[in-house]
């Protein structure tokens, strides 16, 4: 009797411990939410309410926050000549200004800089700057800054500081001799006065706007810090330390969980309407689930929403989204070329040396392999259906779909015809000579196409034996190896003296400027393919050769002679280009939806609610 | 006693060293470097990743890399980061090592607390309704993922109810004293469920069969034969015994709370040192790498010594001199 009574006075204890902790968990949660100093949308919700009784017209109103999320910590560079990720830059997107900013058709539009004109050899450009311009701190936005932020870009230890921004320098006057140390001087960047600068390139530039349109930082702030102490300075890694012309001010972090913006009172184009803009990292697989909750405003680049929940996001009633094509795309590639050991061993990349892969050196063999593959299946018709439920395009040639550039009907549209591919190889002498279900080469030995691909893109891996899968279809045996990691795999891609034959990677490409040089130029280290026709350099160079170039006109005709030559010449099959989906509370008003960004004019936005 | 302890430590030293030539071996034997992991990035010109790798000196043969690393370490100094530009190695493991820890002791009590009560009930009532219930509660426990189980408690307890935050640390920077205490624990709670809920069925296990051993040895039944009642064999005599092998645990639990709790730590967005190391693996960020290696050699060398140490508390047959 006594022991029964034991036993169940022990199990009574047992659930009143456990109900003790989680009563003491609640009871907390009801005194957080109602702390005032709760930074997040508990508190913006009090104060709005106020503003709604006092102003009941429709017109913007003062004050609110604001709370975005992004699934990955910025890596803490708040400056923007050394960060290199996109979570960094949704932070400083808010706070620094360049000289040009970029309209929905991508062309060039003022910023900092309220006008510019070039000289007549296409060597020069000035901008007259905005006057007034306020940092952050208060002092004023002048052509010195311009000056120094170019030439800490250019200072000779920027690259061992960690700094990789020195595209945006290199076609300037005078970056050889400066970098190398050789002169004291960096003339390629000069103030006329105080508020105007003039660029000179070494040779005429046919993209000058390209290269001047890097977010400028401050002189007054990093005059007297070397340019190698810059990443470790505070200016750059601090939250309240960080100044900028942007219409909010980065001032405070939880470190890799909340970043709080507030808004800068002085900001040339007016003061801004919200009082706080706050970034939450959040795990990808919450976000969506906090977005409808109201907890999170706003989630866009990178990442964005996943395809597989657009139909879910799309039925929430507070959330508007925004879809439309991304800058980049996700290929198949062909290694045309491997280099030879003592190449891969010295860096070189010498064209010459190079040993052609004789698996699939004829155009014609990518081809079938391109119509064996359905493209519109791998992107889908809809919800449930294909990898990007139907979010995404296929594209016909390596140049985002809103540039100028692009021509969808300049290469050959790839549609899925199996039988095509067939026919082709057949009539190569591609046939199945042992029976085994597989194609031999022509000489009758075993043709086993050996593919790669990375882990880090779910949407990628998954192709990638769906690919497999296509090209069995048509008779073409894959050997399809694990994938691996992102490290890995590059550094595969780029030391090939390997067996290497088909790739999958993804490109994600600037909204500057279309210009293919840098991924598919012969030299290029980032050429995986090794794609060697100089045809292709022919064009792609005379696309940028002044002073026909200057004229957008000629550079389109030779951009479609590229693509159809690209497309015909496959050194890549591209498979898909998907779209950023983007998705915003309706309580913010005045957001504009950019190709490359929501955040413009973010000094307009205000909350209604 | 002491200066066995002391023995224990200068033993230490050796160990560390293998362990450091070890892991910067493999480290470095991995392909890939800090840069090849970069994003893709056509506006960047391959050419500065290579300035970088010479002046960080990785063109080096391995070993000169290895003696200038432990020249530095010597000295006190881990070096900097190379993912966090910038970022000193001490300030990065210093910015997480609380977090860690907060969480690893809050799992474990959570698990202690659980698994040890129900370890014993079920070692007295086995086969009891309790026991079969507890077993198939901590086999679940085991078998559910933890990203789900951390899913699934985000979601009802805190999108749905709202009782607790779903990620984070901390709310704001502006709480101090009690109140950021209280704050940081508010936001450990579902976290601390998680991982401590998914190591109870182990400890519980355990506990349960070291009772039921003890139980049946020839001393408690003396014991029992002498007249003594069930509370004082209990307590006396079988747990005193039984808590040997979970200390033994515990001792490895010192080291495993420190390597921090990976998958936990990245569905609660709560930064520590799993995901610190998980990315600096996958990085290549060899400072970064080398220094979380050592620290937590480091701690399960500590724990395992504690764990020793306590035996002889709990058990007076061993010595040590």
């Amino acid at each position: 009797m006594l022991k029964r009574y034991r036993s169940s006075l022990f199990l009574l204890i047992l659930v009143l411990m456990f109900g003790l902790v989680l009563a003491a968990c609640n009871a907390e949660g009801d005194k957080d939410t109602k702390k005032p100093d709760d930074a997040t949308t508990e508190d913006t919700n009090k104060d709005d309410e106020k503003d709604d009784e006092e102003a009941t017209d429709d017109g913007p109103k003062e004050g609110g926050t604001v709370t975005g999320a992004m699934h990955t910590a910025p890596a803490g560079m708040f400056n923007p000549i050394f960060y290199e990720e996109a979570y960094e830059s949704n932070i400083l997107d808010f706070t620094h200004e360049g000289l040009t900013s970029q309209n929905e058709k991508l062309e060039f539009i003022p910023a900092l800089a309220k006008s510019w004109e070039t000289n007549d050899d296409q060597t020069e450009i000035t901008f007259t700057l905005e006057e007034g311009v306020k940092w952050h701190d208060g002092e004023e936005f002048t052509a010195k800054d311009v000056v120094y932020t170019y030439t800490a870009i250019a200072d000779p230890d920027y690259v061992a500081a960690g700094g990789v921004r020195t595209n945006y320098v290199e076609p300037l006057l005078g970056y050889e001799d400066y970098v190398s140390g050789e002169s004291d001087e960096f003339p390629g960047v000069v103030a006329d006065s105080d508020y105007q600068v003039t660029f000179k390139f070494a040779e005429p530039n046919v993209m000058p706007l390209y290269y001047t349109g890097f977010p400028i930082i401050p002189e007054h702030i990093f005059k007297d810090i070397p340019v190698a102490d810059i990443p470790k300075a505070e200016e750059s890694t601090q939250g309240g330390k960080v100044i900028g012309t942007g219409p909010f001010k980065f001032t405070d972090m939880i470190e890799r969980e909340q970043y709080t913006l507030e808004r800068h009172e002085g900001y040339w184009q007016g003061k801004p309407n919200l009082d706080k803009i706050v970034w939450k990292i959040v795990q990808q697989s919450v976000m969506t689930g906090l977005l409808e909750k109201g907890e999170i405003d706003f989630i866009a680049a990178p990442g964005g929403i996943d395809p597989a929940d657009y139909d879910m996001v799309n039925d929430y009633e507070n959330i508007k989204i925004a879809e439309q094509a991304d800058f980049g795309y996700q290929l198949l590639g062909f290694k045309l070329n491997h280099r030879t050991a003592e190449d891969v061993a010295a860096g070189a990349i010498e064209p010459d040396n190079w040993v052609p892969n004789k698996k699939i050196a004829d155009p014609k063999v990518r081809q079938a392999i391109a119509w064996a593959i359905d493209r519109d299946g791998l992107v889908g018709e809809g919800h449930g259906k294909g990898l990007l439920h139907g979010r995404g395009q296929p594209i016909n040639s390596p140049i985002a779909v809103q540039f100028w550039a692009y021509d969808e009907n300049a290469g050959t549209n790839y549609t899925h015809d199996p039988d095509k591919a067939k026919e082709i190889l057949d009539e190569l002498g591609y046939v199945d000579k042992d029976g085994d279900g597989f194609r031999e080469d022509p000489d009758g030995n075993k043709w086993v196409l050996n593919m790669e691909y990375p882990v880090g893109n779910q949407i990628r891996e998954k192709s990638a034996p769906l690919i497999v899968d296509y090209l069995k279809e048509v008779g073409i045996q894959v050997d399809l190896r694990q994938p691996k990691d992102m490290s890995v795999y590059v550094d595969g891609l780029t030391k090939d003296n390997t067996d290497w034959d088909l790739y999958l990677i993804g490109w994600n490409l600037g909204s500057a400027d279309p210009d293919p040089l840098g991924l598919w130029g012969i030299k290029d280290a980032y050429n995986f393919s090794r794609w060697n026709n100089p045809k292709s350099d022919e064009l792609l160079y005379k696309a940028i050769k002044a002073p026909e170039a200057f004229d957008q006109g000629f550079r389109t005709e030779v951009y479609k002679e590229w693509q159809k030559l690209f497309s015909e010449d496959l050194p890549a099959f591209l498979l898909y280009a998907q779209n950023s989906i983007w998705a915003y509370n309706d309580r913010i008003q005045n957001v504009q939806i950019l190709p490359q960004t929501m955040y413009r004019d973010s000094h307009t936005w205000w909350v209604n609610d | 006693m002491y200066q066995y302890i002391i023995r224990r430590i200068l033993v230490f030293i050796p160990m560390l060293l293998a362990l450091s030539i070890i892991v910067f071996g493999l480290a470095k034997a991995a392909p890939g470097d800090p840069f090849t992991g970069k994003i893709l990035d056509p506006n960047i010109n391959p050419e500065v990743y290579e300035q970088q790798r010479e002046a960080l000196g990785l063109n080096k043969p391995v070993p000169i890399q290895y003696l200038n690393w432990a020249k530095e370490v010597a000295q006190g100094n881990f070096g900097e980061s190379i993912t966090f530009n910038g970022r000193s190695v001490q300030s990065l493991i210093k910015e997480r090592i609380l977090n860690t820890v907060y969480l690893g002791i809050v799992a474990l009590g959570i698990t202690l607390v659980v698994a040890i009560p129900i370890g014993i009930y079920s070692a007295r009532k086995p086969y009891s309704l309790l026991d079969y219930g507890a077993t198939t509660f901590g086999f679940a426990g085991l078998a559910i993922p933890n990203f789900f189980f951390g899913l699934v408690v985000i979601y009802l307890l805190s999108i749905k109810m709202g009782w607790f935050p779903a990620q984070g640390t901390l709310t704001s920077n502006d709480l101090s004293g009690f109140a950021e205490f209280k704050d940081r624990l508010h936001h450990m709670v579902l976290p601390g469920l998680t991982l401590g809920l998914a190591s109870t069925a182990s400890y519980m296990r355990y506990m349960r069969s070291e009772v039921l051993d003890v139980l049946g040895s020839d001393y408690i039944r003396t014991a029992k034969a002498k007249g003594m009642s069930d509370r004082n064999v209990l307590y006396k005599h079988t747990l005193r015994n039984a808590m040997i092998p979970i200390i033994t645990l515990m001792g490895f639990e010192f080291g495993a709370i420190l390597s921090g709790a990976i998958i936990t730590e990245q569905v609660f967005n709560f930064p520590g040192l799993g995901t610190l190391f998980i990315n600096a693996i996958t990085n290549r960020d060899y400072p970064v790498v080398m220094a979380i290696a050592l620290l937590l050699g480091v701690a399960i060398l500590v724990g395992n010594l504690i764990a020793d140490i306590f035996y002889s508390i709990v058990d007076p047959r061993i010595r040590y001199d």
